[in-house]
């Protein structure tokens, strides 16, 4: 699955979603195609996901809202383990992804 | 309505300090695509400013171009339908960014502004960012509010002032964003 717009690119590769370039949506409503991919990854039960966010260079609140509303699902389910990855060439991802972590300990956080 | 919250702009602030202006309107209207523009305008103009001055230009770039977008979608989006200019005013002193956002908002529009507004500064924002976040995730759409400007608190130890009046019942509400980040 892709979706790939001047301004960004998500597509999965197994259960590892990978997104990159620049995604300021206006509301949780055009986040919608994206968070529908990212569920529709989950649907197929996977052990684990993986969320490569290296090359994402800019994400507004509403993005990382998103990001935020996935940990907290994955949490509740219980039954799937997730991992984020992130670049330290890329500064909100260090200033930032911390905070997922703080809603879900368990979440697999490398910023490489 | 002539209120204030947070910290307020510097003493010697004044118009003539702004190093950029912005405005919004007419032929170049306050649309969401203007915002991501200009905040990439301004994170490059000020990163090669931050970068002269030894500073690092990336982290400059980054964290100048996170906040000027927040407050300018945030602009656009609560903004008076028929006063709708946007104005944006920057500068970069002493490894600080200082950035002024002004738009108009409909009187009830800054009555729950000003609810959101109380809490984002009477609150530790780390605590009510991941409060706001569970809230969301729970279907509290209110939870979204303020969450750019809780990021912005508490990732990137930015500091803000709001200043709303309403001077005259022909116009709606004045409102002005005041930010401070630390480079």
């Amino acid at each position: 699955m892709e979706i790939k717009t001047n301004d960004y690119r998500v597509w999965d590769e197994g259960s590892t979603i990978h997104y990159e370039g620049t995604m300021r949506l206006s509301s949780a409503e055009e986040y919608a195609p994206i968070q529908a991919l990212m569920a529709q990854v989950l649907e197929g039960k996977p052990a684990r996901v993986d969320l490569d966010l290296t090359g994402l260079e800019f994400l507004n609140s509403s993005g990382i809202n998103l990001f935020a509303k996935f940990t907290i699902e994955i949490r509740n389910r219980g039954d799937v383990g997730l991992g984020v990855k992130g670049s330290t060439r890329v500064p909100w991802q260090a200033k930032s992804l911390p905070n997922l972590k703080k809603l879900f300990p368990a979440l697999d956080l490398q910023i490489v | 309505m002539n209120a204030s919250y947070g910290t307020p702009p510097p003493s010697s602030a004044n118009e003539e300090r702004w190093s950029t202006r912005v405005r919004l309107d007419g032929a170049l209207p306050p649309v969401w695509a203007h915002c991501g523009a200009t905040a990439d305008m301004l994170g490059e103009l000020y990163a090669r400013q931050a970068a002269r001055q030894g500073g690092n230009a990336n982290e400059a770039r980054h964290g100048i171009n996170y906040l000027v977008n927040e407050l300018m979608e945030n602009a656009i989006k609560f903004r008076d339908a028929q006063f709708d200019a946007v104005e944006v005013m920057a500068l970069l002193e002493d490894g600080v960014f200082e950035i002024r956002v002004v738009n108009h908002a409909a009187p009830e529009v800054a009555e729950r502004f000003q609810g959101i507004l109380a809490e984002l500064t009477g609150r530790d924002p780390g605590e009510l960012l991941l409060e706001r976040i569970e809230a969301n995730a729970m279907g509290d759409d209110a939870g979204a509010s303020g969450l750019g400007i809780l990021t912005l608190m508490n990732d990137y130890g930015a500091q803000f002032g709001w200043h709303l009046v309403r001077e005259d019942a022909a116009r709606p509400v004045l409102v002005s964003t005041h930010a401070s980040l630390r480079l």
